[in-house]
């Protein structure tokens, strides 16, 4: 009982995430989702809305793109990456300031 | 919730961006004088900024049957305030729009104002709203994130629906379509986000109660409490 009042929002989050993934799960299995970025899915509705062909929208400002889905997905790794780096840096630095502090 | 670079017509890109610049200019003023005041901000400042980092690179897929990001800007909305973090989001923008062709410099005006303006003004609002009443401190972390990342692609719809109204039906009608494609994915996400982000404010009240009580985030009685609840279990537990 005591353990489960102290991991309640650990619990609460453990069951979040997996309830996600089962939805995930049933939605990808009944039918043919192709889980295109909604910003694809929403550039296609103005194509729609506008009676333009998505292809006759051009940058305003010229913009580098990737020259595939490969290195598109090194760079979001690189984004996430330098994100987990500064967490686990931080949370460290603070988790030894911590020990020491209640050591001495 | 990116709007593409070329799919915002120039008029609204303008218009976006000069509503974006005041709170960019505000953030920068707000975040050199906290430089100069104290840099023992920094690392919750590293912490705020790395989870926008993070959750904005994780396309998920929901429901829709479509993907799409969390964004990430409730935690630091609550430390810093809205105009710190537009800074923050900015970076973020830019990056995706430099390197990814996700969103474009023309168009991250808009962009700013629904990610890193929008969202967080709504997420602080819940957050005054809930701050110094009885609400348990991880459930109002829960909402602010939630409310934070759903209300940005709200004003996606709505900023895609201003610039592209439908011929039957108008603004209204084309929200609606805009909202079914972005802010119906977005639901399961943004309760997950804010689980995890309750999760990791839990982890700051246990490592630096200190930072947040100086900040003023929540009331010190309110962090003690909270510090107190969690360790007073894990010592009978022990």
């Amino acid at each position: 009982m005591i353990m489960i009042q102290n991991y309640k929002l650990e619990i609460i989050t453990v069951v979040a995430v997996l309830a996600f993934v089962v939805l995930f799960l049933m939605v990808s299995a009944g039918g043919s989702h192709e889980f295109s970025g909604s910003d694809d899915v929403g550039s296609q509705k103005i194509a729609e809305l506008t009676g333009h062909p998505v292809e006759s929208f051009s940058p305003v400002i010229p913009q580098y793109e990737p020259p595939s889905g490969e290195i598109e997905s090194t760079l979001f790794a690189l984004q996430a990456s330098f994100g987990g780096l500064v967490l686990g840096l931080v949370f460290g630095y603070w988790f030894g300031q911590r020990k020491s502090s209640l050591t001495t | 919730m990116h709007i593409m670079e070329g799919f915002l017509p120039w008029e609204w890109c303008l218009l976006w961006w000069l509503v974006a610049i005041p709170f960019l200019v505000l953030g920068i003023v707000e975040l050199r004088s906290m430089m100069r005041k104290d840099r023992e901000y920094l690392p919750l400042l590293g912490v705020c900024g790395a989870f926008i980092f993070i959750l904005s690179a994780l396309k998920l897929p929901s429901v829709t049957g479509s993907c799409s990001h969390p964004t990430g800007t409730g935690l630091s909305t609550m430390c810093f305030g809205v105009f710190i973090t537009s800074i923050v989001g900015a970076i973020v923008l830019l990056f995706q729009a430099l390197l990814l062709a996700h969103g474009g410099l023309s168009t991250m005006g808009a962009n700013m104002v629904s990610m890193a303006i929008g969202g967080p003004i709504a997420g602080y609002a819940v957050y005054r709203l809930l701050k110094d009443t009885k609400v348990n401190i991880y459930v109002t972390v829960f909402l602010v994130t939630a409310v934070a990342d759903l209300v940005t692609y709200v004003i996606t719809s709505f900023e895609l629906a201003l610039a592209y109204p439908a011929q039957v039906g108008g603004i209204l009608a084309s929200f609606e379509a805009f909202f079914a494609i972005f802010a119906i994915t977005q639901v399961p996400l943004a309760i997950v986000e804010g689980c995890v982000l309750a999760l990791v404010f839990k982890y700051i009240v246990a490592l630096k109660p200190e930072i947040l009580i100086k900040l003023n985030v929540f009331s010190e009685d309110q962090i003690i409490g909270a510090h107190r609840n969690d360790k007073a279990v894990s010592l009978a537990e022990g």
